[in-house]
């Protein structure tokens, strides 16, 4: 079994390093490498998910040791891992196959499907990482192959910035996960994550608000969290099967799966306020995708909206709840951004949604796809969204009033900006000649559409799981169904997803032009959606006015004390020596016996004793 | 009755390796800095004798024969390099052989 | 005064006023002949310390054998008397020669003298046969060739090849430079 999951492992890290090596002239060999290894890993990932009767499989070797410390290399498949294993093998298959057809006139495309296969290999790294350590090497390769997949187009100046952004602003999250690892180590000496679960059962009062909130610096950098939410819409830039795994389904995800990972660190106040952080971004990215024209920003900022309720989820103390929404999220947000994808590619790369309209009749396999995704995300009934995002706010409901006040008034802004996305995008006549032109692509691109529509209806029946998936849910889910006010929980999520239908109608169901109707109707509030509460300007202003000063005050010091004082000091020293030396040295053989002897007879007047 | 002690010796072997050297430092043919440096070995040579004497130990003797044998090595080796380098440059002073100087 | 203070006075004045001379004199070959002279006061010194087979050895390998070889050398490269101002390299280096020399002397002496207190202090010359032979392994003194053979023979086996083996080494080093030099680079 261990060998499945390490040939799973690697498989694709040999995938990117033969594209790398042998492949980087040959775009079809690479693509169909690349895809063939996703299938291969799904395979896999299947046979170690249900190939075995053990709960919990772990395994682990050593990978270095140094001075009475070791580093382990090894494997933790246990139900979550299980769970996004599973996820991320079958939604990475798909978005490979859809790749095939959305990529196959770019030129670049070995670098594009080695990225792909090195990120598989990074996300599937943390996904099975037994110790923290581990987890945090792969966490910093997702990073990195995030950078690098949204450079793809690195010939946009849009590109190359957004990808730099990410990789900043992710530093600054490891920065505290790092720190947090290194606390953990301290506090417990072991960052083992079993160990550790023994060691927190054990002795509770280790656990320190401090250490908790510092490892969950890595989920706020890596599922792009407040405050540090800003670089995922910019990450935009890259190529949308991209977005659509990368920073849609597994790589932000992994942030909550983090969380779920050393839940048992967590204190009472940590948990809070990270469900006031989820909750507060949640309400934030609602109002921020309410007015984007860019498809992918409105599911970029709707993606940071569906993690906060994730985050909501674990705060409140439901992180099986918070496993079930990161699935069924997984699904649909997957679907929409690879239909977005599909739009995109049919539309000639045109991504404003008022050069679209009336692409229903010209797509009609995207447009429905794109529907269930939307119905999906909005909690209608009866879609997973629905049995996802309800149960986290029946959950609030019952334990946590503030924070389901928020998540409802988010739940219903989802519903408007969805709809107002598919209202824009499919409803409607063309604004404009790319969108007239428009034709449904390929199977290869529909066929992946098809499969995630599916599965983002079904994906919410619990009961439908094999039990192999579902082992970490169940406990969350059988309090679920205990709780009390089912009944008027339907009755609320109903009414949510039906006023932001209506909303959603009654301001986009008939877009004539290229302005925004609620811009037209309420300037005021538009323009405050749009600045996204200045976060930009506020980073723009620190790092200028406070960090640049800072760092050039330091690079002053820096030129004085090291390049100055320490390097240049120290060479002038040998210099000086070296002049003083160059005088002794005439080039007659007679100075240098004498120099000989008088050193011999230094020795002697030493051993005379004279100098003690 | 002897009057004559080991310190005698000694001082008498130091003498030598003085000439020996002084020689050396002065000289600027290269055969007679060759030559002192002989006399400072035989300065040595005495000195290691009266040890080996006093002490009752003939290794100091065995020593002394060692050293003539290196000895007598280098002389051969140092004057067929002087005659090497005299072919070149036609001179036995040491002032002419300063090239890794200049 | 008797008859071995006696000799070694002669013989250390005999060393000492031949390496003077041979330091000082201007013409290669008379310093060549003085050099000698201060070899053979030298092997007289070690007939005085009883070491009769290296005083053979030193008259035959140095005033014989690389005695000759200098003068041999003076010849062939027909080198004359120091030119005036070649006779003394330079007074800066006389004086330091001097001063350092003398304090070489003064150093190495006191050296010795600190080293005090030797066994046979003021014993009867010859004073061979009543020394106690130590239980150590290291070899008596003595007069006999043989035991000096002795002792290169077994105590100093790996030497004796050793220095075999560098004389062989000299030797070829010696033809290679002589044969060679013409074609060799400027130097």
């Amino acid at each position: 079994m261990i060998n499945y999951a390490l040939s799973m492992l690697f498989l694709p890290l040999l995938s990117a390093m033969v594209t790398l090596f042998f492949l980087r002239k040959n775009g079809n060999l690479a693509s169909l490498l690349s895809v063939f290894t996703a299938g291969g890993i799904l395979v896999l990932a299947l046979l170690v998910i249900f190939g075995n009767e053990e709960d919990v499989l772990a395994w682990d070797t050593s990978w270095f040791a140094m001075a009475g410390w070791e580093l382990r290399f090894g494997f933790l498949i246990d139900a979550p891992a299980r769970l996004l294993l599973f996820v991320v093998a079958f939604v990475g298959f798909l978005i490979h196959v859809f790749s095939l057809g959305y990529m196959e006139n770019d030129p670049a495309r070995p670098r594009y499907f080695g990225g792909l296969s090195l990120f598989m290999f990074s996300m599937l790294g943390i996904t099975l990482a037994d110790n923290l350590i581990m987890l945090f090497v792969f966490w910093e390769l997702v990073g990195f192959s995030s950078y690098l997949l949204i450079a793809h187009y690195f010939n946009t100046e849009e590109a190359s910035l957004a990808s730099r952004k990410a990789f900043i602003v992710n530093r600054v999250g490891d920065f505290g996960f790092l720190i947090g690892i290194i606390l953990t180590y301290w506090t417990y000496g072991t960052v083992n994550l079993s160990e550790l679960a023994d060691l927190a059962d054990f002795s509770p009062s280790l656990a320190t608000t401090t250490l908790c909130l510092a490892l969950a610096c890595g989920f706020i950098g890596k599922s792009a969290q407040f405050p540090l939410h800003v670089w995922l819409p910019d990450a935009m830039a890259g190529p949308t099967p991209v977005s659509a795994l990368i920073h849609a389904a597994t790589m932000v995800a992994a942030g909550v799966y983090l969380l779920l990972r050393i839940d048992f660190l967590f204190t009472d106040q940590a948990l809070v306020l990270i469900a006031f952080v989820g909750a507060g971004m949640g309400l934030y990215a609602g109002f921020c995708a309410l007015v984007q024209k860019d498809i992918k920003k409105v599911l970029a900022y709707s993606t940071l909206s569906q993690l906060g309720y994730m985050a909501a989820a674990f705060g409140i103390g439901a992180p099986g709840l918070a496993l079930f929404h990161l699935t069924t999220h997984a699904f649909f947000k997957a679907l929409m951004f690879l239909g977005s994808g599909s739009v995109i590619h049919a539309c000639h790369h045109e991504q404003n949604i008022f050069n679209y309209g009336g692409l229903r009749k010209r797509m009609p396999i995207t447009a429905i796809t794109f529907l269930i995704g939307v119905l999906a995300i909005s909690g209608v009934n009866f879609f997973s969204g629905y049995f996802s995002k309800d149960a986290i706010l029946l959950w609030s409901y019952n334990f946590n009033m503030p924070v389901f006040v928020i998540l409802y008034a988010g739940a219903i802004l989802t519903s408007v900006y969805m709809f107002r996305l598919y209202f824009i995008t499919f409803e409607g006549q063309p604004r404009s000649h790319n969108s007239s032109d428009a034709k449904e692509n390929s199977i290869l691109m529909t066929g992946p559409l098809m499969v995630l529509a599916i599965l983002s209806i079904l994906g919410g029946y619990f009961s439908l799981y094999p039990e192999r998936l579902s082992s970490y849910l169940s406990p969350d889910l059988s309090v679920f169904s205990e709780l009390p006010n089912h009944m008027w929980m339907v009755v609320l999520g109903t009414s949510a997803w039906i006023i932001g239908l209506l909303f959603a109608w009654s301001f986009f169901g008939k877009v004539e032009d290229e302005t925004d109707p609620l811009a037209k109707r309420y300037p005021a509030f538009f323009e405050l959606c749009q600045s996204k509460l200045f976060f930009d300007e506020i980073y723009r202003f620190y790092v200028d006015k406070i960090q640049d000063p800072i760092a050039r005050f330091i690079e002053v010091l820096e030129l004085l004390l090291i390049s100055g004082l320490m390097v240049r000091g120290s060479a002038g020293l040998a210099a000086l020596f070296s002049m003083l030396a160059k005088v002794c040295y005439v080039g007659k053989i007679h100075s240098y016996s004498l120099w000989f002897i008088l050193g011999t007879l230094g020795f002697l007047i030493y051993s005379l004793g004279l100098f003690e | 009755m002897v009057t004559i002690t080991p310190q005698h010796f000694l001082i008498l072997a130091f003498i030598l390796v003085g000439i020996g050297f002084l020689g050396l430092l002065i000289r600027r043919n290269v055969l007679l800095m060759l030559m002192s440096l002989e006399l400072m070995l035989n300065g040595i040579n005495v000195a290691l004798l009266t040890f080996s004497r006093v002490g009752n130990n003939l290794d100091g003797g065995i020593f002394v024969f060692f050293i003539m044998t290196v000895a007598a090595a280098e002389v051969a080796v140092g004057l067929a390099l002087l005659v090497a380098l005299y072919k070149k440059r036609k001179s036995v002073l040491s002032d002419d052989m300063s090239l890794l100087k200049n | 005064m008797n008859a071995v203070d006696l000799l070694f006075w002669i013989f250390s004045a005999l060393s000492v006023g031949g390496g003077l001379c041979m330091v000082f004199s201007r013409h290669p070959v008379s310093a060549a002949m003085f050099m000698i002279v201060s070899l053979v006061g030298v092997a007289a010194l070690f007939v005085l310390l009883e070491a009769f087979f290296l005083a053979v050895l030193q008259v035959l390998v140095y005033a014989g054998a690389v005695m000759v070889l200098f003068l041999f050398i003076i010849m062939l490269l027909d080198v004359g008397p120091d030119a005036a101002r070649q006779k003394i390299s330079n007074w800066k280096f006389g004086l330091f020669g001097l001063l350092t020399s003398v304090i070489l002397v003064v150093v190495l002496i006191m050296l010795g003298s600190s080293v005090d207190s030797f066994i046979f202090e003021g014993a009867a010359w010859p004073f061979l046969g009543e020394d106690s032979l130590s239980a150590n392994e290291s070899l008596p003194f003595s007069t006999n060739v043989s035991s000096f053979g002795y002792g290169l023979m077994t105590k100093y086996m790996l030497p004796v090849q050793i220095s075999g083996f560098m004389l062989l080494a000299a030797m070829i080093g010696v033809i290679i430079l002589s044969k060679k030099s013409d074609q060799s680079e400027d130097v």
